[in-house]
Formats: structure tokens, sequence, C-alpha cells
């Protein structure tokens, strides 16, 4: 059994209300409408409110600035995900039936997800359910407890769910991706881990403890509440609720990906029937509010693989070489991946397709985007932007992929400023500096036998 | 950035003919919201697969897949998705076996541009042999390679379905047969959308920040732009009776065993046991969530799989939620169980286990607060269905085809109304253990089916030391009598399945 936690909090107060901000002369609305609370217990725990027209509805997230990223000891990838699961697995207070009963009463849709670089738990539900919904989540992240036959148990679990992502090729793509890119990063392995070190799982209790006992701490985590509900009462319920909640001091050791100084190549079969998949990474910069590398880049995959890039209309519209062409790179605390992927229509025009994506790249670097082409290009990422801030879920799932990466509420807006200022020549710099051919890997996959 | 930005023009899958009630022209739904900046537009029409022709299977969905992913009469495909783009405007087209939507999804400022193509592509479709080609091919990659070789669980339910309904409208996929797509001609699709793509074959719905006098004026185009119906729906077969457990196993290099079960029921939406049924079902099976029991007894206390779940009718995830996505209503409706992939060695276990528990949910059905529990669950959860206005009208599109009230108000005042005696009466009037369709994808297929079939018991390995009681349990579930047919056991090579229907 694990268990933890004490001392007190007093509460720090600000209210953000983003302004329009001036870009190239012009007034810009910030691109996250609505006005954002912030406050901060003594313990460190960050909670941000947006009040939002929802009526009777409240989405209520809880972000762990840990993720795979932070699987940095061998053996033990997969981890932060498997952990997501034990967060499940009940506290004294509420053991494991209890918790899902409870949740049940409230008509909650509640689960959680783990990516390279934090997990979250979210819960949408009445908002007349909220102090409920915070007494459970303080419970478990303060009170976690489960028993070594519960965590050996779920660990089937994660098996399974193994099992399930990898009878789809591109799971095997993206894996074997990452493991020739990486020499050193934890991104070398995905977020579901290796298939070894899932079987072993089930020894490893002992990790599960240091585990919890590292990383969920109020100073590592965020809460993000929109939606239907009072400010002044969200923060007297939290600070009642999470005011024992002891800080953390533990800080991982991330290692750093050194320079990839040569292109890298693999080919990998599937024993079952598929369309030949290319894979394609380059290293890219990690997240910053401050650089344009990375929005230029974001603006570039936009020109390289949008319905309307001339390399999409070549190779899916015209050619009908491809029926899946796509590419990007995700924000992310360290340097990622930016990830290309292209399912060949016909298995003799892998290298015909691999080619002609080489070559886009190529031409960008020598020409300049035309200007209006970048005007309808940032115009897609706002207006794309806006038409996912629908409802209180995926508007706290937008804040709480910000939070995550600097802990500021204000990254959001900051990050679309930095959108509106990428010029041309940003574009055919990172062009030319990101996608150099000694900066690739290179995967591909056919079906077994052809 | 978050992700990736979607491509537009994006196609899920989905279906339908003609139903007697659906709202007649100038009977369209309007969801105003003067504060929203955004607009959705669904047109659900009322065709599916169930209207593809004989040898033509895929016909609908390909018809769809013209005007989702496809040009109008003056722009190219290529020409529209450049004029979307801008706006990160979709345009998308669902096809099920009863009914095809195309949704419409834009911001305010762009609706007027924007209405004039989505309103082109349904009116007056380009339908040329590019779009044709890229489209038939896509279909054809989905079912050939996709289905058969990239995800084991659609396999499972898929074949499922084939199983259910052989010699039935709904044997094929929505997405057609290997032949049939092979068959079909540009023409074919021509006359399909001439013939089906009708003004009285239509339920137009409208939500979000649009103008006063919209929905009327796309009513009236829509009417001005289609001709009159010259075919009427068919009315549907009985699906056949199933005789015992009967099992179709698809040999494939499967990493894990997927297995799906079900059988027909004769109830949907539109009739007053769905609801009962619907508290049923989700006391035993709510997808993706712990309150189901099989979810519980298989994962949470065995650690099978990574999840177990079942539905009182056809349920596509809406996305990354975990709702189900609207306008994929039927006529005709099934019971199934989902068991996610189980280890090959555990697989026999799980699928005892799974059908014990539903024999014993029919005997004995829900006690007194496991019905008030689930009952106030669903009429809180039904509220998250309708979050955003393009799902709020979607469910109101279905309902109009179902000819019932609001759904998520349906639930609210049938739940609030039901007893447990109810749900326990509905139990014993639809569902059963006895006879079901099973599918299982699996490696050594063979094997696996002499196993059931000799009688002995189906052993489970733990990663751990289990308690007494589920030990004594497993015991029961090791040798539960599985009263299989041998004369309906089958094993397909999966490069067999999906070619044509029977």
């Amino acid at each position: 059994m694990i268990r933890f936690r004490l001392p007190p909090a007093m509460v720090l107060l600000a209210v953000l209300s983003f302004p329009p901000t001036v870009a190239h002369g012009q007034t810009t609305e910030p691109v996250f409408p609505f006005p954002v609370s912030v406050f901060e217990l003594a313990n460190g725990l960050k909670v941000v409110g947006v009040e939002y027209d929802s009526p009777g509805i409240v989405a209520y997230y809880t972000v762990v600035r840990t993720g795979s990223r932070n699987e940095v000891e061998p053996g033990f990838s997969g981890y932060a995900h498997f952990f997501e699961h034990m967060m499940f697995r009940g506290t004294e207070a509420y053991p494991t039936g209890a918790y899902n009963e409870a949740i049940k009463r409230l008509g909650a849709d509640s689960n959680a997800f783990t990516t390279d670089d934090w997990t979250t738990y979210h819960t949408v539900a009445s908002a007349d359910a909220l102090e409920t919904i915070i007494e459970l989540e303080s419970d478990r992240f303060l009170n976690l407890s489960y028993s070594e036959e519960d965590y050996r148990t779920e660990a089937g679990a994660i098996l399974g769910e193994y099992n399930l992502n990898f009878s789809n090729p591109i799971s095997l793509l993206r894996e074997r991706l990452h493991a020739l890119a990486f020499t050193s990063h934890p991104y070398q392995h995905t977020t579901i881990g290796l298939l070894e070190d899932i079987k072993a799982m089930p020894e490893h209790y002992d990790y599960s403890v240091e585990f919890y006992d590292r990383y969920y701490r109020p100073n590592n985590c965020i809460v993000v509440v929109v939606g239907d509900f009072d400010q002044a009462e969200l923060e007297r319920l939290v600070t009642d609720y999470y005011r024992d909640w002891e800080a953390g001091t533990f800080e991982p050791v991330i290692p750093t990906e050194p320079v990839q100084t040569g292109p890298r190549t693999e080919e990998v079969t599937w024993p079952n029937a598929t369309l030949p998949l290319i894979m394609i990474g380059y290293h890219a910069p990690a997240f910053s509010v401050e650089a344009i590398d990375m929005p230029a880049l974001d603006v570039l995959s936009q020109l390289l693989f949008s319905q309307n890039a001339p390399l999409f209309q070549q190779l899916y519209l015209r050619d009908q070489f491809v029926d899946v062409l796509s590419g990007g790179a995700v924000d992310h605390r360290d340097p990622p991946l930016f990830e290309i992927i292209a399912r060949v229509t016909k298995p003799d025009q892998v290298t015909e397709v691999r080619d002609a994506i080489f070559s886009e790249i190529e031409r960008m670097t020598r020409e300049p985007v035309d200007a209006g082409v970048l005007a309808d290009t940032k115009s897609a990422m706002r207006y794309s932007f806006a038409r996912g801030l629908d409802s209180p879920g995926p508007i706290a799932e937008t804040l709480a992929h910000y939070l995550q990466l600097t802990g500021e509420p204000d990254t959001v807006n900051r990050v679309y400023e930095l959108y509106d200022a990428v010029t041309a020549e940003d574009v055919q710099r990172v062009a030319t500096e990101y996608f150099a051919e000694t900066n690739r890997t290179v995967i591909v996959l056919t079906e077994e036998g052809q | 950035m978050r992700g990736w930005l979607a491509i537009a023009a994006c196609t899920l899958m989905m279906a339908c003919g003609g139903v007697e009630d659906s709202p007649s022209p100038g009977a369209g739904i309007g969801l105003q919201a003067p504060d929203s900046p955004l607009v959705t537009l669904r047109v659900m029409v009322e065709t599916g697969s169930v209207d593809d022709p004989m040898g033509r299977n895929g016909l609908n969905a390909l018809t769809a897949l013209m005007i989702g992913q496809g040009g109008t009469n003056t722009l190219s495909y290529g020409e529209l998705t450049t004029a979307l783009y801008p706006w990160a405007a979709s345009i998308s087209a669902q096809y099920d076996k009863e009914v095809t939507t195309i949704v419409g999804e834009v911001h305010r400022d762009h609706l007027e541009p924007f209405y004039e193509m989505f309103r082109d592509l349904i009116v007056t479709p380009r339908l040329d042999l590019a779009d044709f080609e890229r489209n038939r091919d896509y279909l054809t990659n989905a079912v050939v390679s996709t289905l058969r070789g990239n995800d084991d669980e659609e396999l499972g339910k898929q074949t499922l379905n084939a199983l259910l309904y052989a010699g039935h409208p709904y044997e094929a996929t929505e997405m057609g047969t290997e032949q049939g797509l092979a068959a079909i001609t540009i023409d074919d699709v021509r006359a399909f959308h001439a013939a089906h793509y009708t003004q009285d074959n239509l339920v137009i719905g409208v939500a979000g920040g649009y103008p006063d006098g919209f929905l009327e004026r796309v009513e009236a185009d829509l009417a001005a732009g289609l001709p009159p119906s010259e075919v009427t729906g068919e009315p549907l077969p009985v699906p056949r009776a199933l005789d015992g457990l009967e099992l179709l196993l698809v040999e494939k290099d499967a990493i894990a065993t997927a297995m799906s079960i079900g059988f027909p029921v004769e109830v949907t939406r539109a009739d007053d046991d769905f609801y009962p049924l619907m508290v049923a079902n989700s006391y035993f099976g709510e997808h993706r969530t712990f309150n189901g029991r099989l979810m519980n007894q298989m994962r949470g206390l065995r650690g099978l799989n990574y999840g177990d779940y079942s539905y009182i009718e056809n349920f596509i995830q809406d996305g990354g939620s975990t709702f189900p996505t609207p306008n994929t209503p039927r006529r005709q409706q099934f019971f199934s169980i989902w068991i996610r992939p189980v280890p090959h060695h555990n697989a026999a276990f799980a699928l005892r286990q799974a059908v014990r528990e539903l024999a014993l949910l029919v005997e004995q059905g829900l006690s007194e607060a496991d019905f008030d529990a689930t009952r106030e669950y669903l009429i809180n959860y039904s509220k998250l269905y309708v979050q955003t206005g393009s799902r709020r009208l979607g469910y109101a599109v279905d309902s109009a085809f179902y000819g019932t009230g609001f759904f998520v108000d349906e639930i609210r005042d049938r739940l609030s109304a039901m007893t447990v005696q109810d749900v326990n009466a509905a139990i014993r009037r639809h569902l059963q253990a006895d006879n079901l369709g099973i599918a299982i994808v699996t490696r050594e297929a063979e094997a696996f089916r002499d196993a059931l079939l000799s009688g002995e018991p189906s052993d489970v390995t733990y990663n751990t030391e289990v308690a007494g009681d589920i030990l004594n349990e497993d015991e029961e579930i090791k040798t539960y009598p599985l009263a299989i047919n041998p004369d309906r056991v089958r094993v397909v090579p999966v490069e067999q399945m999906f070619v044509d229907v029977s």
C-alpha cells in the first residue's frame, strides 16, 4: 500500500484578461478570448479558472507535468501511462468501487490520458457536482492507496492497450522512428512503452510508489476549471481540499539528445495486409514563447501538408499516389521530431512519394512563400483554433496543453502572436536549418512478402 | 502547435432508405444561437448502404464521398478545398446503413460563401472521373487493407455484422465490398445521386450563429435544386434467426484475440422498451467507463484486457470523446458485446466469461440499488451528449428520423418514470444468451475453434495471485458451457472477408 501527505496553505490571486495586441500595425484580438483567473496555493498548486457560458456544465482538469519524457531509467518505459491507470485504483476513503460509484452517480464523463510530456485527469459533469469532483480528485492525488495485487492486475490492462494499438502498423512505425532518431533522450520510446518493459511491469510495484512520490506533487500539477462555476467558491473549495498536499522536491535529470550528424533509415515489414507507409522524422526545436523557429515550422507544416498545399494537391489529388499525407511537430518541452507520414497507394511508388516529399521540402528552402498564401495559412490556423473552443472540455484541454509547457495561462495568446509574426524569410530559414539531410530519419513499412 | 490541423474535408463512416415518418420539406430543424461564432449544417439524406444495388456494394458510400471529398459543377475538389482552407471550414460526408449525412462547419464570418459551396455539393456535385477514381481507391483500400490488416477491433465488429446479417441488406460493410466497389462505374454514381438525393428524402438542420431566415433559405434551395423522389424505400426483411452460438473465426496474424458478440433486437429509439434496455445495457457495459459489470469483472478484477463494453444499438464513438456519433440511425438494431483484444492464451476464458455474464444479466436482472444508480447516471450523463451546437443538432436530426421527442429529453422523461421492474421485464423480453453471433479475430483460429468445441475447460493465467472468491468463480467460468452449434462454425482467412455479400 502507498499513502502520503500533509501541510498548510495560503492563496495568491491574479485575474488575467487578455488585451488586444498590435501586430504589423493592426490590432489583433487575442486568440483565446475568455478571461482567465489564476491563483496559487502555498504548496505550489496552481489553479486556473475560466468562467464560460455553459449552463449547468463544468470541466475539471488536473494536469501533471510528467509524461514519458520523465522515464529516464532503463526498463521503465511506459511508466507515466501505467501510473495514470493506477490513479483509478482508489484510496482508503474511496476504494476503487466507491470511487467509480461516486463518479457514476454524478453522470460524469471522466477519464485521463498521458503524452510524452504530461498526464491529465479530466472530468466533465453537472456544475452542481463541482465540490464532489474536487473532493474525489484531491483525495486520490493526496491519498492514493492500492495493493500490490491491484497493481499487478492493472498491468494486464496495459498489455491489452498495447495489443490493441499494435494491430495498427502506424504504432510500429512510430515506435521504430523514435527508437532510431533518438539515442539518449526518453522521447526514444513512445508513451505506451516498449513491450518488454510492459511485460516486466508487474514486478515493479516499489517503483510505482517512488513514481507517485516524485511527481504527484502540487508544485508539479495545475488544476484547470472551465464552465459554469463561481470563481470565489472555486478558490475556497480548492484551498480547503488541497491545502494539506505536500510540495515535492524531485527534479528529474532528462538526458540531452546529441545533434544527429547523418541520415538514418530502416525498413520494417508488417505480417498482415497493409499499404506501404513512410514515416520521416526531423529533430525540431523545443516549445518556446520567445523563439520564432517553432511557430515558423508550424506554418511550414501547413505549407507542406495542408489540403491546399502543392505537395498535397500533387500526391493526393493529381497523381493519387497517397491516401494519407500529413506532417508536423507537436509542442514539446524538449526538442521533438517533426514527423511526416504518407500512406502509399501502390507498393512500387514508395520511392517516388518519398522523393516528392524531399523535393518539396528542398523547394521551400529555395523559394519564399507567397504573401497571400502565408496570410491564408495564418488565417486557417486562427480559425481552426477558434473552432475548437466550443465547450468546456476542449477549452480546458487547450489551456492545459499550454499550461503544461510553461505553467503560464497567457502562453496560448503569446504563441498566436508569434504565428502572426512569422515571415516568409523565417519559413525559408527553418526549412533550411531543420530539414537538413543529416537531421533526417526515415522508416518505410511494407507488407511482408511484397 | 497542439496537433496537426485536420484535413478539413475529412470523412467518417456511417447510412438509409425510406423511412415513412421523416419531416417533410419545410420542416427543417433550426437551433439558432446568436452568440455562437460557429455555424453547423447537417443535411441527412435518407439513403444508405441498404440502397446499394445488387453487386454494387459501396455505391452509397462512394456517392457520399464524391460529395464530402469531391468538387461542385463550378469548383474542382482541389479548388474547393483551397477556398475552404483559410476559413478552417469543413464539409464531410458520413455514411452508414440507412442514412448519409453531409455536415458543414464554418465560422459565421464566412457563412455566405461557404454555404454556396455546401449547397452546390449536394445539388450539383461534380461527380467527375478524377474524384471517382480517388474515392473508389480510398474505399477499396479501407476494406482490403485497413480493415483486414490495420485494425483488429474494427475487423471484429464488421465480422459480427457480417455474421448477424448474412443475406440481409445490412450484411455488407458501410464502405462496401471488394467486388462491389470494383464493379461500380461513374454512371452508377450519377444515377444513384439522381435517384436518392431528392427533395423529399432529406432532413435539414442548422445550428449556431446563423442569421434569421437562413434555415428557410437552405430548405428552399435544396427543394428547388433537387428533384422529387421516384423511388421509395423498401421495407427491411427480418434478420435471420440465430441457431445456438454461431462462430465466425477470422484467421490472421493477430497480436491478440479480438472478439465481438451479439444478436439482432427488435427495438430502436422509437420503441418504449429501448429506454429500459438502455438502463440495463449501461449497468452491464457502458461504453468506455468503469460503470459496467463486464468492465469491472473482466478488466478491473482480472486484468484480461483493456476494456469490455456492451451496446443496445449500433455505436460509433464520436472522435476522441466517449459519446455516440449522431446521425447513424437505423430501422433495425442489435445488441452487442465488445471484448477488446485479449492475449491469445486467455481468449477462450474471456469469451466464456462474457457469455456467462450476459446469461447472469438475463437471469438476475438489476437490483433496486443498481437500477437507481444507473438511472441517475444516465439522466446526468446524457446531458453531456449535447455540449456543442453541432452535436445537439445531430441528435435533433436523429430524433426526427425516429419520430420521437429530442433524444436527451426522452431519456430524462422516460427514465424518471421508470422502475426496476420495467428494466428487468424488458431484459426478459429482448435479451438472451442462448442464440448469439460470435466473431473472433485470432491467429491459429482452427486450434481455437477446436479447443472451444472440445468441451475442455478454458484456463486463465494471471500476473498475480488473485483473491479466493475470484478463483472460485473462475472455476465456474472455465467450464461454463457454451452451446456452440457445430454446424454454424466457420473459419475464414482474413483475405476472404468482405470480398462480396453472401
